[in-house]
């Protein structure tokens, strides 16, 4: 795919973590810690489609909102183009997001039910002041029509109920181009759509990454969608990076025991979905003894309950450019970077 | 772009605005209450309109100092006076029509001040949260759980006579928490919703979420308050003219049925004293009524955003 590309990082988040306290009860206390994120190492690269892939609850939507600082880190680091942008605030913050935009979840609910699609749209550029009114919407129209809303004037003046779920994520999309932000964040765009509007919306996010030449990075739930749009793939499980790699290798030669069981779990054609071919998950999950071990302790088939219950697996260096953590590895070098 | 675009796309925005407006307005129509609350207030704006007309035929109209030389106390229905006169020869109808024009102008304003009020404190709260919130949600608490109209007649008493605008500010300060606890609640549950962020990452500044992205979501709502508001409005205002402590300068119907009780005529001129009470009673009712009718109008729309999530 895009290996050939330039491999300049854009994008970067060291060893950050994100909890949240889940509220005590009236006398202090009792609020328990939830880590939505630990320790998570990634780089993205200048131009690729980078998937973050993991089930519901993982902190994939988290990883997102830390990046266009819907939300703060708690610990760790994330740069962008070199500048640390962990705690930006002010005109600043506003500056780091013209380039960093983001495409929200549910389209159903990340546009505004009482402002018109053109409204919506040209937002980006009444805040960032960018041009004139009439200079605004000759844009919009311009990327509705990018995003494959077209004629776009049809489309202009309505609310947001008045479209289809497909036709509302292409308009957050829209709204998330018009600035050519260089960093795109795509939360599960398709996952509240009908499967044959996800094919549209990922030709729509290729396009912005080869026409604009932004970085994207997709979120989802599912490895085919992952497989059929990204160059590289991170799998993350309960807050934890498990494996990260080219996205050929780590589908054809996933080695976390973790990424196996996802893949087990895609639909495939022609096959017995019944037969796993890893069958790496647990049907029941054991009961932990302490919280130091593998985070995949609980439900990994392949678990050695002496190693894997009591030490933290090191990162391996598995395949080129891939690497995953398991003590299961240790054929495979160890690796220097895990990023 | 095409000089033709642009005015297609004129064209376009009015259709969407025209829409949604047809749209609203043949909910509230289908609705009864609707129906009769908008003609019931249109024969009442109507009065308010006339009113200005009796004077003009003849100065002894006039409903403040317009006094019949041929009358000497309160007479019945006639043809030079429809409702016949009061004590001092003065013409109940004409200051029926008069009486109207107040009840519009305190209702409307009072209703209007208090709502903005409202509603810019119920929106602040809601979005700033922490300590502002607390600090003004315990504020409103604290006048809410004042009596209006005692308190008023205290203040009445305390500093002579209130001008009616005195009269309507009050009302307007006190009666604003109800609408902000409303719009705070509104406020809070919309602050979660997800287009809130997408506005941020939008690069939009709090004011611009304030006002361009909230408030819009609260208004409908506190539109239907207002209509609340104004029937309080007038019966608070009507209340404290006929207790006496109305502004003496203006024919209110409250003020009408003072004079009715205070010259002892209460059971001998039923022409006197049932027009202003009836008024009072079928404004009130009007306005309520064009409240429900509203409420459905919002009803099924919010009912649909949040169906859609
Ligand atoms: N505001 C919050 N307060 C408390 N806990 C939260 C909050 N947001 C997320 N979490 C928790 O953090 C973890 C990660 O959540 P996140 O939304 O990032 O998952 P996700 O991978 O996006 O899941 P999904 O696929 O369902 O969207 C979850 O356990 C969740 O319960
Ligand atoms: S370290 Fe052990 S428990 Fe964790 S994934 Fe590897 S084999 Fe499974
Ligand atoms: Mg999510």
């Amino acid at each position: 795919m895009s290996q050939s590309r330039e491999n300049k990082t854009i994008l970067q988040l060291e060893r950050v973590s994100r909890f949240y306290r889940t509220r005590g009860n009236v006398f202090r206390g009792g609020g328990r810690l939830v880590v939505a994120l630990n320790e998570i190492n990634l780089s993205l690269r200048a131009g690729e489609i980078f998937g973050l892939v993991g089930e519901s609850g993982s902190g994939k939507t988290t990883c997102g909102r830390l990046i266009v600082r819907l939300e703060e880190a708690d610990q760790g680091c994330i740069t962008l183009n070199g500048e640390d942008i962990t705690h930006l605030k002010g005109k600043k913050l506003r500056d780091y997001r013209r380039q960093v935009q983001m495409v929200f979840q549910d389209p159903y609910q990340s546009l505004n039910p009482q402002v018109t699609i053109a409204d919506s749209v040209a937002e980006p550029l009444i805040t960032n002041k960018v041009g004139s009114p009439l200079d605004h919407m000759e844009r919009v129209l311009k990327v509705l029509n990018t995003a494959g809303l077209s004629p776009a004037e049809d489309y202009v003046y309505r609310f947001p109920h008045q479209l289809s779920g497909g036709q509302r994520q292409r308009v957050a999309i829209a709204r998330a181009i018009i600035l050519e932000p260089s960093l795109l964040v795509a939360d599960e765009p398709t996952s509240m759509l009908d499967a044959s509007y996800s094919a549209q919306i990922f030709e729509i996010l290729q396009g912005v990454r080869d026409k604009m030449g932004a970085t994207i990075m997709f979120i989802t739930h599912s490895m085919a969608s992952a497989r059929y749009l990204c160059d590289r793939i991170g799998v993350i499980y309960r807050g934890h990076l498990v494996e990260q790699g080219p996205a050929e290798q780590v589908i054809n030669a996933p080695r976390h025991p973790y990424t196996k069981a996802l893949i087990d779990a895609t639909p495939k054609f022609g096959r017995a979905a019944e037969v796993p071919t890893y069958g790496t998950l647990l049907a029941a999950e054991r009961p932990a003894t302490t919280s130091a071990g593998c985070p995949f302790f609980r439900r990994c088939a392949l678990a050695e309950r002496l190693l894997c219950a009591g030490t933290y697996p090191p990162w391996h260096q598995v395949g080129p450019g891939q690497v995953a953590l398991c003590h299961l590895l240790e054929d495979a070098a160890p690796a220097v970077n895990s990023g | 772009m095409q000089q033709a675009t642009i005015k297609d796309l004129k064209a376009k925005r009015r259709a969407l605005w025209r829409q949604r407006f047809m749209e609203n307005w043949r909910v509230f129509m289908h609705n009864p209450l609707g129906r009769i609350g908008i003609s019931l207030l249109i024969m009442f704006g109507l009065m308010a309109v006339c009113s200005y007309i009796p004077p003009m035929i003849d100065p002894m109209y006039h409903p403040m100092t317009g006094v019949d030389p041929k009358v000497v106390s309160s007479v019945g229905p006639s043809w030079q006076h429809w409702l016949g006169t009061d004590f001092m020869g003065r013409d109940i109808f004409s200051q029926l029509l008069a009486g109207a024009r107040v009840a519009f102008l305190v209702g409307v304003s009072a209703a209007f001040m208090s709502v903005v009020l409202g509603t810019a404190v119920g929106m602040t709260a809601g979005y700033m949260g922490r300590f502002t919130d607390t600090a003004l949600m315990r504020l409103a608490d604290m006048i809410m759980v004042l009596p209006t109209l005692l308190v008023v007649l205290m203040l009445a008493a305390l500093f002579g006579q209130l001008s009616i605008w005195m009269i309507v500010l009050m009302i307007a300060l006190f009666r604003w928490p109800g609408v902000s606890r409303i719009i705070r609640a509104q406020t809070l549950s919309l602050k979660q919703r997800p287009f809130i962020d997408a506005a941020r990452v939008s690069g939009a500044s709090h004011l611009r979420i304030i006002f361009r992205h909230i408030m819009p979501n609260v208004l409908p709502l506190a539109f239907l308050y207002m209509t609340f508001r104004v029937t309080s409005a007038i019966v608070i205002e009507a209340g404290l003219a006929f207790l006496g402590f109305g502004d003496p300068g203006t024919v209110s119907w409250g003020m009408m049925l003072q004079w009715v009780w205070k010259t002892g005529h209460m059971f001998q001129a039923p022409y006197w004293l049932l027009p202003p009470g009836i008024c009072i009673s079928l404004i009130t009712l009007s306005f309520y009524m064009l409240g429900r009718a509203m409420d459905e109008v919002l009803d099924p729309r919010l009912r649909d955003e949040t169906q859609a999530g």
